[in-house]
């Protein structure tokens, strides 16, 4: 009877103790959040984009105009230093694959009043991808953002099919677009 | 001692430069007390722990100003939810809805809480009956009780001596002259 009860008192502190760790150990609860957004059609911006890019695609990128063919759209910060590490992944994964039909797109978010450093950045990987400026982050609350740097791959449709939330790998990227051309 | 004199000019110099600071540390919106309510209800998306009235993030900066617009339309408070709760999911929400799931987290707390309430009654109910429940003694201890009774110093005006009467009953079968 004794030893009954003490059984139970350790089985009860190791399922705490059990639960604790998993706590500890599963990361931050933002990135296990799925979007809602997957399944759906991406929600339309019209933003201005960086002066570079303007010759190619105009003063303004609008995603409506690029439906049509698969997508990738990553959302960024000039403060986020995940960011600076996934640049010149997409950067890389953009000069492969542009010649395949998808367009890799940038949008700067969350990060107002932060023209300059945005130019620092793009200059910075020389990133010859079309990027966006999201002044006010309207964009990033219609795209239900948790934070940045954020993925979305969006089929020829213009519908959500993926989402990488933190910084993308080569290995993520071809992946999702791989499964986006077959 | 003597009394501090007012100094208009460095309250307004004050009130400048912490104005100026205000508008320097952010773009943020004034909102007003119903948009400000809403936004307590709901989570910054960027945040630990933080509502949407409470962060500094640019994004929950973002959704204030958009709250306050959707005010200003007139929406509903269950419209304005159900805005953020078609790009968020239930998850935006920092009151769980009553339905499905998150029944759970209304639900719980109130069975937890009669299930510490019977588990209080029982074991009340238990050291009741322990209380109430006759003390048993043997012979010997009886005697010795008797002994020690007939041994004690009378106290005043009361009678000690005698024998155990009451509930004390004896555990063994012997019938003594108790």
């Amino acid at each position: 009877m004794k030893y009954g009860r003490l059984l139970v008192v350790v089985v009860v502190l190791a399922l705490l103790a059990a639960l604790f760790g998993f706590g500890l150990l599963r990361g931050s609860p933002d990135r296990d959040v799925a979007s809602v957004l997957v399944g759906k059609a991406a929600p339309a911006f019209d933003l201005p984009l960086y002066e570079r890019y303007q010759p190619e695609y105009g003063p303004r990128f609008a995603l409506a105009d690029h439906v049509g063919r698969p997508m990738v759209v990553n959302f960024w910060a000039s403060w986020c230093l995940p960011c600076y590490e996934e640049a010149p992944v997409l950067q890389r994964f953009w000069s492969e694959y542009q010649d395949e039909g998808v367009l890799v797109v940038g949008v700067q978010t969350q990060d107002r009043d932060k023209r300059s450093e945005g130019r620092d950045f793009i200059g910075r990987f020389g990133l010859t991808f079309p990027n966006a400026y999201d002044n006010d982050s309207t964009v990033s609350v219609d795209w239900a953002l948790y934070g940045v740097p954020e993925t979305f791959f969006l089929d020829a449709a213009g519908n959500v099919v993926a989402k990488h939330v933190g910084p993308v790998t080569a290995e993520v990227l071809a992946r999702n677009v791989e499964a986006l051309l077959r | 001692m003597t009394a501090a004199r007012p100094r208009p000019l460095a309250t307004i110099a004050l009130l400048v430069l912490a104005a100026l600071l205000a508008v320097a540390s952010g773009q943020d919106v004034e909102i007003g007390n119903r948009a400000f309510d809403l936004a307590r209800n709901l989570r910054c998306p960027v945040c630990v722990s933080e509502s949407v009235a409470d962060s500094s993030a640019q994004i929950a900066q973002q959704m204030r100003s958009l709250i306050q617009e959707k005010v200003d339309e007139g929406l509903t408070d269950q419209q304005i939810y159900a805005f953020f709760q078609e790009r968020y999911g239930d998850w935006i929400l920092l009151t769980p809805p009553k339905r499905g799931v998150h029944l759970v987290v209304w639900l719980l707390p109130a069975l937890v809480g009669l299930g510490a309430v019977a588990f209080v009654a029982v074991l009340a109910r238990r050291w009741l009956a322990a209380s109430r429940a006759p003390v048993s003694a043997s012979e010997a201890e009886l005697a010795r009780v008797r002994h020690l009774l007939a041994e004690a110093p009378p106290a005043d005006g009361a009678a000690v001596a005698g024998p155990a009467t009451g509930d004390v009953r004896r555990t063994d079968d012997q019938s003594g002259d108790a």
